[in-house]
């Protein structure tokens, strides 16, 4: 039994990006000033990817980020703010932490290196080696092969979107400075850009701060080419001892995301190792939401002779929920323990930046964090059911085995 | 091992602190700390018992951890949750953190850890076996093994959480009742809470404790603990540790000279790796230096330890220091961003027993720390000789080379 008043519960189901309720100031920067947590962490995410990089410099817009981000360590250092950078498929992610007496300085220190700048040459030469050192030893792993076949099956092979949103080693290690000099001065502008700071601020001071490098102006957002998903399972050979089946359905634009997140937990519950799926090795799920739609994502890891019959369940653990509602006791059970993994998925502040900022970036002006309020277990299957067929991947030792 | 952030956070929410001192009835419930986090319904729950184990049965209080844990996870993950358990030097600890409207189911789970396991022989041997492993893993490899060893003569009377071979082999035997006996009492207790609660509805939550129990403590027995000196730990690189008793200073001057110290090192021993940490519990304070060095700079890194304390005497300056305080205060904030992080960090504080505030306390004080107060850190921690262990990296015998 709660305690808790009703407003409160309501504020707990409804995360908003502005608990006292006001808008920030401009389109394109949010602010979610919380008392009592003890940093305050900057997203700023850069909508710049793939579908911005010549083919045959796939992974520019990560040399570039991370040339830009290098110059700044020792100053960022010396004020105790971290600073992670992440090559997401239509963005790139700057995320900061600081103390709240260095914040302010850490984010003009990130932002000026980020928009003002020029870009420096031996910086942009050591993290292109060391960039290309870390991609060849990814290029063996079998994640990342899985990957990229996911994404050729799920984009079609000639979308930029199939190619490593992190390039390879061979396009990374051809970029030369001047043409990271120029994607940065033509891609990595404020108009691309959104930034939310949370943590406590006061709003106008956050945006004192962060205003005179993103001046106001609407978010821009570039099209990507229409893609051309596999209408067949696809098998890649891969040597290891055993295989990793992928499904993935796609959603649309107006589909219910909170409702697919909790299907995706509720499916790996079902695909999960446990007494009667012993041979499950690992297993996952993830929900990716993109400008007009995303994906909803379920991986295991089997012996091969058992990958068919795997591509099988996770269709049934997916599809299942699609059949008919949970009954209600079930469902109250099963979205309790939801609520409480959603909410610890967000308890770092640096993840409710990252949360606030993509969800900026797709167009929510509430920055919403998380809505269980409408969760249902109607609206459960309605989104099940709101499923594009899954696409299946195989990868493993002679992928076909098991047929 | 360290201490504690707070001191902006502090000073931007002065109320956020409460802390409700234990009730004179051990049935009112324990010593409370709420701090509250209202950006996120979620609620960190931190219970610890401040006790040692029974003398000749050490490790018995991982070991109850050790057999409530499975439980613990199953139940937690029905909201969502997470557990986490830890036997440090002042007490057994666990930790639950999930959903704030979940406060009373939460706090049920820890309350369930103050009553006696009835485990089934399975579950007795898992347990067993996992403290088995600790036991290895603290003198298998050289960077658990130079801090074991050098908390084994910096602090002689703290024995192992993982418990000793002799103590194993009495608790697999040993009656669970009898040995709870000798460790719990609902005025060891203690609670810290973060997140979006208040103190009223987390008293209410842990109001009623079990009573002292009733069963006989177990026979008294010397515990023997084997010597370090006997074990080769596993080590590609020579590790060099050296540990300075600090129990008569204060913390936070200790916390900045720790600070100082590693600066300094980390800037003349570039090839290798250098660690300086405070240790600071019930026991006392130290200063512990552990370094890895390639094995052809040893005999120069032994040298460059063994001046270490002179070397940053004579380059403390006032800049340096308040830099290093900040910075301390810093990584503090950093680490305790999270819920659960905030209420371990709150959590050592009351486990030392160093009374109300004591966080805000040692915030505050770390922000006054001058160049003076290291001087005199450093000049006590030079009167007394340090603890030293080295172990020598291994190398593989010529005959065996291909």
């Amino acid at each position: 039994m709660s305690y808790r008043k009703p407003l409160a519960a309501l504020a707990a189901a409804l995360l908003l990006a502005f608990p006292g309720g006001r808008a920030a100031a401009q389109e394109r920067v949010f602010v979610r000033p919380e008392a009592g947590t003890p940093v305050v962490a900057v997203q700023v995410l850069v909508g710049v990817g793939p579908a911005d990089e010549p083919a045959a410099q796939a992974g520019i817009s990560y040399l570039a980020a991370r040339a830009v981000v290098e110059p700044t360590r020792a100053a960022l250092d010396s004020l105790g703010a971290h600073v992670d950078v992440d090559q997401q498929r239509d963005a790139i992610a700057f995320t900061l932490t600081a103390a709240p007496d260095a914040w302010a300085e850490a984010s003009r220190v990130l932002l000026s290196a980020l928009f003002r700048d020029p870009v420096d040459s031996a910086a942009t030469v050591r993290q292109r080696s060391a960039l290309v050192r870390e991609l060849q030893g990814r290029e063996a792993s079998p994640a990342d092969a899985l990957e990229r076949e996911r994404a050729r099956a799920v984009y079609g092979a000639d979308h930029p979107w199939a190619r490593p949103p992190v390039g390879t080693s061979a396009t990374v290690g051809r970029v030369r400075v001047s043409q990271v000099d120029a994607f940065l001065r033509r891609n990595f502008t404020p108009e691309r850009t959104v930034v939310a700071v949370v943590g406590p601020v006061d709003e106008a001071e956050a945006l004192e701060v962060i205003r005179p490098h993103m001046p106001e102006g609407e978010l821009r957002i570039d099209s990507v080419p229409p893609t051309t998903p596999a209408t067949e399972p696809v098998s890649a050979d891969y040597n290891s001892i055993t295989t990793w089946v992928s499904a993935t359905w796609r959603f649309g634009a107006d589909s219910d995301v909170e409702s697919l997140r909790l299907l995706a937990k509720l499916a790996l519950d079902r695909v999960s190792f446990g007494p009667s799926r012993r041979s499950v090795y690992n297993s996952r799920a993830e929900v990716v939401q993109y400008a007009g739609g995303g994906e909803v994502r379920l991986t295991v890891v089997v012996p091969p002779l058992e990958a068919r019959q795997w591509a099988d369940r996770l269709r049934e653990a997916v599809g299942g929920y699609a059949a008919e509602p949970l009954p209600a006791s079930v469902f109250a059970e099963r979205l309790r323990r939801y609520r409480g993994l959603r909410l610890l998925e967000l308890d770092l502040p640096e993840a409710r930046a990252g949360a606030m900022a993509r969800a900026a970036l797709l167009g929510d002006r509430g920055a919403t964090l998380a809505d269980f309020t409408r969760l249902s277990a109607e609206r459960l299957q309605a989104a099940a059911r709101s499923l594009e067929p899954a696409i299946i991947v195989f990868l493993g030792p002679e992928a076909n085995e098991g047929g | 091992m360290l201490t504690l952030p707070l001191a902006l956070l502090l000073a931007a929410a002065p109320h956020d602190t409460a802390r409700a001192p234990a009730p004179a009835a051990a049935q009112e419930g324990p010593a409370i700390t709420v701090h509250q986090q209202p950006a996120m319904p979620v609620v960190a729950l931190r219970l610890s018992i401040l006790a040692d184990d029974p003398p000749g049965y050490a490790g018995a209080g991982h070991l109850f951890q050790h057999l409530l844990l499975p439980s613990l996870e199953d139940q937690a993950a029905r909201v969502g949750g997470h557990v986490s358990v830890v036997r440090g030097s002042d007490a057994i600890v666990y930790q639950v953190v999930g959903p704030a409207t979940e406060l009373d189911y939460l706090a049920g789970i820890l309350r369930s850890t103050l009553r006696a396991p009835t485990p089934g022989g399975a579950e007795m041997l898992s347990a067993l076996a996992a403290l088995a492993e600790e036991r290895s893993a603290e003198r298998e490899t050289a960077p658990q093994y130079v801090r074991a060893a050098l908390r084994a003569r910096i602090f002689p009377a703290e024995i192992p959480a993982a418990g000793t071979e002799g103590a194993a082999a009495r608790l697999s035997g040993a009656p669970l009742d009898r040995l709870w006996s000798a460790i719990y009492r609902p005025e060891r207790v203690q609670v810290v809470a973060v997140g979006d609660v208040e103190l009223a509805a987390v008293r209410r939550a842990f109001r009623t404790l079990p009573g002292t129990p009733s069963a006989e403590a177990p026979e008294v027995v010397a515990d023997t603990v084997p010597a370090l000196e006997a074990d080769t730990p596993q080590a590609t690189r020579a590790w060099i540790g050296s540990a300075w008793a600090a129990s008569e200073s204060e913390p936070a001057a200790v916390s900045v000279t720790a600070r100082l110290l590693r600066n300094t090192l980390r800037r003349r021993m570039t090839r290798s790796q250098v660690e300086v940490e405070h240790w600071w519990t019930h026991q006392g304070q130290a200063l512990a230096l552990v370094v890895a060095t390639p094995d052809s700079l040893s005999a120069a890194a032994r040298r460059t330890v063994d001046g270490a304390l002179a070397t940053l005497a004579a380059a403390v300056t006032d800049g340096g220091v308040r830099d290093a305080a900040a910075s301390v205060r810093r990584d503090m904030l950093f680490y305790s961003r999270a819920p659960e992080r905030m209420a371990e960090l709150l959590g050592e504080f009351a486990d030392r027993d160093t009374g109300p505030d004591a966080a805000q306390r040692y915030f505050a004080a770390l922000d006054a720390v001058t160049a003076d107060d290291v001087r005199a850190v450093l000049d006590r921690l030079r009167v007394g000789e340090p603890a030293k262990v080295f172990v020598p990296p291994q190398k593989i015998p010529a005959a065996q080379l291909r």
